[in-house]
């Protein structure tokens, strides 16, 4: 094959992990920011089934096809749904945590957060003026 | 720091990761050339060694199936934490029942809608279980199939509605079902060395080759993945539901930020 389909899956893993960092780093919205770690984490699905892809086989289930016919690996694949599974939680994870600053902090900008201190004056230093107890 | 600082401090970053980085694109195989000699060995091997049909079934339940236990308390850790920070605001005196918010119209429901969902529902569970059954001679398995039969219950909800949704589920028995389905596949290890056999063993029969019932142990820790799966992912939409709602606390957030 030639060598922009050598290349090209690597560099979509590459692209959408950069562009994924590139919105965390500049992100003024957690929501944002957790649709941004989730585009760079489609970047490893992209990754991993890249490398375990092979031309001209079959995925790595032998019903119809018997046992030897070439097939890509089985490894990045197992590695995939594994990743989309714990992604998929840990995405609700961080979205409850981002509900919990916005109730603490009455925003969900990172750059208007303060740490939280045990004088209650995180949530004026947040600039709502609002404190809430737990 | 400023959001110009930021991107700054990225991309000085960026240039220091730089050559490491390229290092290993460069180093990495052709795309589509040669797959590693682990994943070939298990393509060539266990078929017959294990009498499954689907290596990626066969990897994650039997021949790493350790790492899929790992993951399953991973997946359930998360869980846990997102109903534990959301429940514990709520607080223990949380009604089982839906309740109405004051002030917000009820949007009635096209008779089209409820049809097709009562329809498409069961339907929808019943292939979640095939999944889930076929792990071993299809692609499918546990996490997946688990998947489908949360989305089964998610189309009642579009159906009946929340009230009717809520009436029908309940939190505990979702509990059940996700602290089960981690005991069963923990069970799936430790029975087998009841026996004298290793953790996670394959000490079941293991059947004949593109059968269903193929993978001895397997189609356990399946069943296992599915019901913990299936548990989660309806109770995480229950309680991001349950916080909408919010009847006897209402919050004011104090400022809206785009």
């Amino acid at each position: 094959m030639s060598a922009v389909t050598s290349v090209l899956p690597y560099g979509v893993a590459a692209w959408l992990f950069g562009i994924g960092l590139y919105g965390i780093a500049t992100s003024r919205n957690f929501i944002h920011l957790v649709g941004c770690l989730g585009v760079c984490q489609s970047a490893t699905y992209v990754l991993l089934l890249g490398l375990g892809y092979r031309w001209g086989s079959i995925a790595p289930i032998f019903y119809d096809h018997p046992p030897g016919t070439p097939a890509v690996d089985p490894v990045m694949q197992a590695l995939v749904l594994t990743d989309i599974v714990v992604g998929a939680t840990l995405t609700a994870l961080l979205l409850v945590l981002t509900i919990q600053a916005y109730k603490r902090g009455g925003s969900l900008d990172p750059e208007k957060l303060r740490p939280m201190r045990a004088g209650g004056k995180s949530g004026r230093d947040a600039g709502s003026g609002r404190v809430r107890d737990a | 720091m400023s959001p110009r600082a930021r991107v700054a401090l990225l991309a000085v970053a960026g240039l220091v990761l730089l050559p490491g980085a390229a290092a290993v694109i460069a180093g990495l195989p052709p795309f589509g050339s040669t797959i590693a000699q682990y994943g070939a060995r298990i393509n060539a091997i266990v078929p017959e060694a294990r009498h499954v049909a689907n290596m990626v079934s066969a990897i994650n339940f039997d021949l790493r199936g350790l790492d899929t236990l790992g993951e399953e308390f991973m997946l359930l850790a998360a869980i846990t934490g997102t109903v534990v920070l959301l429940r514990g605001r709520r607080g223990e005196g949380s009604s089982e029942r839906a309740m109405r918010r004051p002030g917000r119209a009820v949007i009635p429901r096209s008779e089209a809608v409820v049809l097709a969902c009562r329809v498409a529902g069961p339907l929808t569970a019943l292939f979640g279980l095939y999944v889930v059954l076929h792990a071993t001679v299809t692609p499918g398995g546990g996490f997946q199939g688990g998947v489908i039969l949360a989305s089964g219950t998610l189309l009642i909800y579009l159906g009946e509605g929340y009230a009717g949704w809520r009436d029908a589920i309940r939190s505990h028995w979702l509990d059940a079902l996700e602290g089960g389905g981690a005991l069963l596949f923990a069970l799936c290890g430790l029975v087998p060395m009841l026996t004298g056999a290793a953790f996670m063993q394959n000490i079941l029969p293991l059947g004949t080759f593109r059968d269903l019932f193929s993978g001895g142990l397997m189609l356990v820790e399946n069943l296992g993945v599915a019901l913990a799966v299936m548990g989660g992912f309806t109770q995480l939409f229950l309680e991001f539901m349950e916080e909408t709602r919010a009847a006897d606390a209402p919050e004011e957030p104090g400022e809206e930020s785009a």
